[in-house]
């Protein structure tokens, strides 16, 4: 009674998390072509679109990759045998495990006229699926730890997810292998099902029991009539019991908790168990739709929506927020796209999470969603994001079939909205002059960080640049120059740049449009008779400018001149560099 | 042959005036030959090359209006000049065959044989030269001449202002006008190069045309800034005149000017056509003598280095700008070979206290001597090598910044060494 009630009441509120959730879907803004959808049009739009896909030949495609993709998993395939080997063996162990051991009454039950959760083979079978999830999560466990090593392969979702599983597992293993030896459960099935018969028949059942079937009594039986004990065990139990060497994961596990057997027998060990293993699974029902779980329901959905996509030649990226919701909540944070990222490697030198896409991904979900972010966080993902090139290996090799590079575009509009675009966009906020001021006002020179300063900056010795003559052949060269002439001219030109470092005036170079415009063709520094690497250097200011301007551009933007302290360069020195 | 070497005739090292004129000579006399250096020197010229600029060594400040007879003058004060080592026909012919060379890749120069030219440049001032670009022929004349005359400017355009010229000139010659205009909406450009190539589209020329007749008050000749065109200078000025009915000439803007671009740009155009095999850019770390009397060279700077074998090398790598020579604490040392350098005493010597002194400062006379065939002497005072040879500025006792007389300094000794070392390999085979 109270499990019916709880399981119903567990599934009331699991379908209403499915709900939150599937709203959530549709509050949900990236990029800044696209609006909300009221909750109308999406549910009718979907509709409509539900039953024309299944009325068209699609069908056959969603059915293929129903085979292919969710049921042989074969993008999981690509992407390692092992991934796939353990991903499987937690996938239909689970999903067995549901079918024929929590829903038995419903499913087994209706499908095996004598079904018996005590019976072979369903005794056998719990502990394979069981054994089955277990091999998957260590197999998983052992991958992570792999790639734990590159980078942060695993967060809290990860870990819910694998607790909660854990518990079930364990829990259940716990409970039937405490069963095993239960005398309390003996007494109620003797009780129920021999009727009452005469101690002695009970004593010699008892025997039967404690021999064959491994259950611990607190008073060791009186009688030693194993023979008789077999026949009333064949005649009242054997229909329901086989033996349980057939647990060949629980038995084991009951054997090592003998000696504890009489205190857990006492202390109805087997009942608390039984609560737990129900608990915990009411409870992840209940969080499904909130954890990673969650991932049984939208990872088939993703696929078989992109499986309903307008077919090749040219398949549009779609950019529908709903859908690009579900399918952020398909990612199973498995990492595949982290390690085929073109860019990856650049997170070696610069230390930022959020270059790698699993990672970033979490961060564009929040923003997506609209949640807070703090500054730093927006203008890690901002590098993050704008370091990606947007080459679609992460499209093309996610499992679960997120449209990766559409969203990668769409969240690098948002944040460029939200005033954190990538350096040459807010370089622009201020001209050189007033980022030099700025620099000038900041209160101490920020230590770069370490990484940053070990390398050698080309910017950095004079030798690079001290042999300029001044001939301005870079300049005639540059098409930047050329190009900008009359519209809108750069600030200066590679040649003056140049000297502003001959002068040691570097900081008034940093923000410079030039230094920000270079196509870095190279024309330059192949042109220049004295051999000077001034592409090579507009690039090194561009690096330096990105770290330094970064650390005053939240400075206010009034700039008292008369408050500044007064530093090397005078204005008239400036000038004339120019 | 082995892989990764080069092997070739003549290995010309430096790629300045010098070098890259003995390249071109070497080649025309069907020596396989090999160029390492930058050609960045040449643009420096300005696209004019002097021949000998000033009357007298000790006059400096009167220019030499008959180079060859400023030569015979210059040869009987300073005999150790490498000019005397050359029969004057000799550097007559280096001049002609320079210019055929030229003008067979399509760049046409002009010079009056035996006169000095005197060109308008953008600072107001004349500069006296031998040998000019077709498109300051006119230039000189309408100096000579003054006939009525537009000066014309860009808006815009930095480093050239009409107004300017035409204020220093003007006192002598009363139909200067001078006007500034615009080709606004069609281009408008700060520098020479990126206006340079936009002339040599026709829709911007025409623009260009139009705003020139709109200015003119019947003037018999226009001068521009030297931006007129790149790769087609020539059909760009041809077709200003034949449009506008009257001379149209360049006027040049201080180096490295378009008309050096296209003496640049040509040079490197017939090192193609020649067969020349370049490493432009590149340097040569070191040289070693291989058998058989030959020399390999091993250029870089970067790793691997190229290995280039030769039978010969002419050694034309410039003086301190040009990295030929290096100047220490305790002397001027050659940077390939370390020859030996004539050079003053001691670094007292080096410069007058009088920065503008008529003689010129004697550092800039140091050098490699050579003997008649221009092969750099050893401390012994013989040829260093039999196959090893030098021209340009790295000879010794030429002031040529004094003389005004670079250019033709390099085209004379290159074609001077380049014919001695033909000679000597006729020697050793004949
Ligand atoms: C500022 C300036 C103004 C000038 N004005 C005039 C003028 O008004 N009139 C005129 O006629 N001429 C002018 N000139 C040009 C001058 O005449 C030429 O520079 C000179 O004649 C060329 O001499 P050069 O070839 O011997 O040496 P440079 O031009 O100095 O060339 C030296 C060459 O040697 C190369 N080199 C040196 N070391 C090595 C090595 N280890 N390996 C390989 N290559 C090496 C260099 O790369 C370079 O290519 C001017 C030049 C300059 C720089
Ligand atoms: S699209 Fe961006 S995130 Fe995806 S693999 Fe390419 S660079 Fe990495
Ligand atoms: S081309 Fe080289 S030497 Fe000339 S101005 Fe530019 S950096 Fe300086
Ligand atoms: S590399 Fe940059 S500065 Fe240099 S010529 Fe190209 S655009 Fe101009």
């Amino acid at each position: 009674m109270v499990l019916t009630l709880s399981f119903y009441i567990s599934l009331a509120l699991f379908f209403l998390g499915l709900l939150v959730r599937m709203i959530g879907w549709l509050r949900v803004e990236i990029g800044t072509e696209t609006g909300r959808i009221g909750l109308f049009t999406a549910v009718f739009s979907s509709l409509k679109a539900v039953l024309l896909t299944l009325l068209s030949p699609r069908i056959f495609k969603i059915m293929a990759v129903l085979i292919t993709e969710i049921g042989l998993q074969l993008p999981l395939l690509k992407n390692g045998f092992l991934r796939w080997l353990a991903h499987m063996c937690m996938f239909y162990g689970f999903l067995l495990l549901v079918l024929m051991h929590a829903l038995d009454e419903t499913v087994t039950a209706a499908l095996f006229q004598d079904y018996a959760a005590t019976l072979n083979p369903f005794l056998f079978l719990r502990n394979l699926f069981g054994a089955m999830v277990l091999l998957g999560m260590a197999l998983a466990c052992l991958n992570r730890i792999g790639r734990g090593r590159k980078f942060k392969a695993t967060n809290t979702n990860d870990l819910v997810l694998m607790i909660l599983l854990g518990l079930i597992l364990f829990s259940g293993f716990l409970l039937e292998s405490v069963k095993i030896f239960s005398e309390p459960a003996f007494d109620r099935m003797a009780a129920d099902y021999m009727g009452a018969e005469d101690e002695d028949d009970l004593e010699a059942l008892k025997v039967y029991w404690s021999r064959e079937f491994h259950v611990v009594f607190a008073q060791p039986p009186g009688s030693d009539d194993l023979e008789t004990g077999r026949n009333l065990h064949m005649e009242n139990c054997a229909a329901c019991h086989s033996r349980p060497e057939a647990a060949f994961l629980s038995l084991p596990l009951s054997d090592r908790l003998r000696p504890l057997a009489l205190w857990l027998n006492r202390s109805q060990a087997d009942l608390w168990l039984w609560y737990f293993h129900f608990g915990v699974c009411f409870l992840a029902m209940i969080l499904l739709p909130f954890t990673k779980f969650f991932h049984f329901i939208s990872v088939p959905l993703s696929l078989m929506l992109r499986a309903a996509d307008p077919p090749a030649p040219a398949p549009m990226p779609h950019k529908n927020p709903a859908r690009l919701a579900l399918e952020m909540d398909a990612c199973t944070h498995c990492g595949v796209c982290s390690e085929h990222c073109s860019v990856a490697p650049i997170r070696r030198i610069i230390p930022n999470d959020h270059i790698l896409p699993s990672e970033k991904l979490t961060g564009v979900k929040k923003l997506a969603h609209g949640k807070r972010l703090d500054p730093d966080v927006l203008e890690s993902l901002s590098q993050g994001s704008f370091i990606c090139t947007e080459c679609y290996r992460c499209t093309q090799r996610c499992p679960s079939g997120l449209s990766l590079q559409t969203l990668w575009q769409l969240s690098k509009q948002t944040l460029a909205a939200k005033d954190f675009p990538e350096p040459h966009g807010w370089v622009r906020q201020y001209a050189a002059d007033q980022w030099a001021d700025r620099l000038e006002q900041s209160p101490a020179d920020h230590p770069l960080c370490e990484d940053f300063a070990r390398h050698r900056h080309v910017s950095e010795s004079p030798e690079t640049f001290s042999a300029c003559i001044q001939c301005s052949i870079c300049t005639n060269v540059c098409p930047v120059v050329s190009a900008g002439n009359g519209l809108t001219p750069p600030d200066m030109t590679p040649q003056q740049v140049m000297n502003l470092l001959r002068l040691n005036l570097k900081d008034l170079a940093l923000g410079s449009r030039m230094v920000w415009d270079c196509v870095t063709c190279y024309l330059c520094q192949e042109h220049c008779p004295q051999g000077i690497r001034v592409t090579d250097i507009l690039y090194d200011l561009r690096n330096i400018a990105t770290r330094r301007l970064q650390q005053v551009r939240q400075l206010g933007p009034e700039t008292p001149k008369t408050a500044l302290p007064v530093a090397s360069p005078p204005a008239a020195v400036r000038k004339n560099a120019l | 042959m082995e892989a990764g070497r080069i092997h070739c005739d003549l290995l010309v090292i430096g790629a300045g005036m010098a070098g890259a004129s003995a390249a071109l000579f070497a080649a025309k006399r069907g020596l396989k030959t090999v160029l390492v250096g930058s050609t960045a020197g040449l643009q420096f010229a300005g696209g004019m090359l002097d021949l000998l600029g000033v009357q007298a060594p000790n006059t400096a400040n009167i220019p030499a209006l008959r180079p060859w007879e400023a030569m015979a003058a210059l040869i009987q004060e300073q005999p150790l000049h490498p000019y005397a080592r050359i029969p004057l026909q000799e550097i007559r012919r280096a001049f002609v065959e320079f210019t055929e060379l030229l003008a067979s890749a399509g760049l046409s120069y002009y010079c009056e044989p035996e006169n000095n030219l005197q060109i308008i440049t953008s600072l107001g001032t004349r500069k006296t030269t031998y040998l000019v670009p077709k498109s300051m022929q006119s230039n000189a004349a309408a100096l000579a001449q003054k006939p009525p005359c537009l000066l014309v400017d860009f808006e815009g355009l930095k480093g050239f202002s009409a107004r300017q010229i035409s204020a220093t000139l003007g006192k002598h010659w009363p139909g200067l006008r001078h006007a500034s205009i615009s080709l606004n909406g069609a281009v408008h450009k700060s520098y020479p190069q990126p206006l340079a190539w936009e002339l040599e589209n026709q829709a911007v020329r025409a623009v260009l045309v139009k705003a020139l007749r709109k200015q003119l008050q019947g003037e018999e000749v226009i001068g521009l800034p030297a931006v007129l065109g790149l790769a087609s200078a020539g059909q760009v000025q041809a077709e200003l005149e034949k449009e506008l009915g009257l001379k149209v000439f360049e006027i040049p803007m201080l180096p490295p000017s378009m008309p050096g671009l296209r003496l640049k740009e040509t040079m490197e155009k017939l090192f193609v056509n020649l067969g020349i095999q370049t490493l432009l850019q590149r340097q040569v770390q070191k040289v070693a003598r291989s058998e058989g009397d030959g020399f390999t060279a091993y250029i870089g700077p970067d790793e691997p280095l190229t290995m280039v074998r030769a039978r010969g090398i002419l050694l034309a790598s410039g003086r301190f700008f040009g990295k030929g020579l290096h100047a220490t604490r305790k002397g001027i040392l050659e940077t390939i070979f370390n020859l030996p350098v004539y050079q003053p005493e001691n670094r007292a010597l080096w410069h007058h206290e009088d920065l503008l002194h008529s003689q010129g400062h004697p550092i800039n006379r140091a050098g490699l001597e050579t003997d008649e065939n221009f092969r750099p002497l050893n401390s012994d005072g013989n040829a260093a090598f039999p196959n090893l040879f030098a021209a340009g500025t790295i000879l010794a006792h030429n002031d040529w910044m004094h003389l005004k007389c670079g250019s033709g300094l390099s085209l004379a000794t290159a074609y001077a060494a380049v014919n001695a070392f033909v000679q000597t390999r006729s020697n050793a085979f004949g």
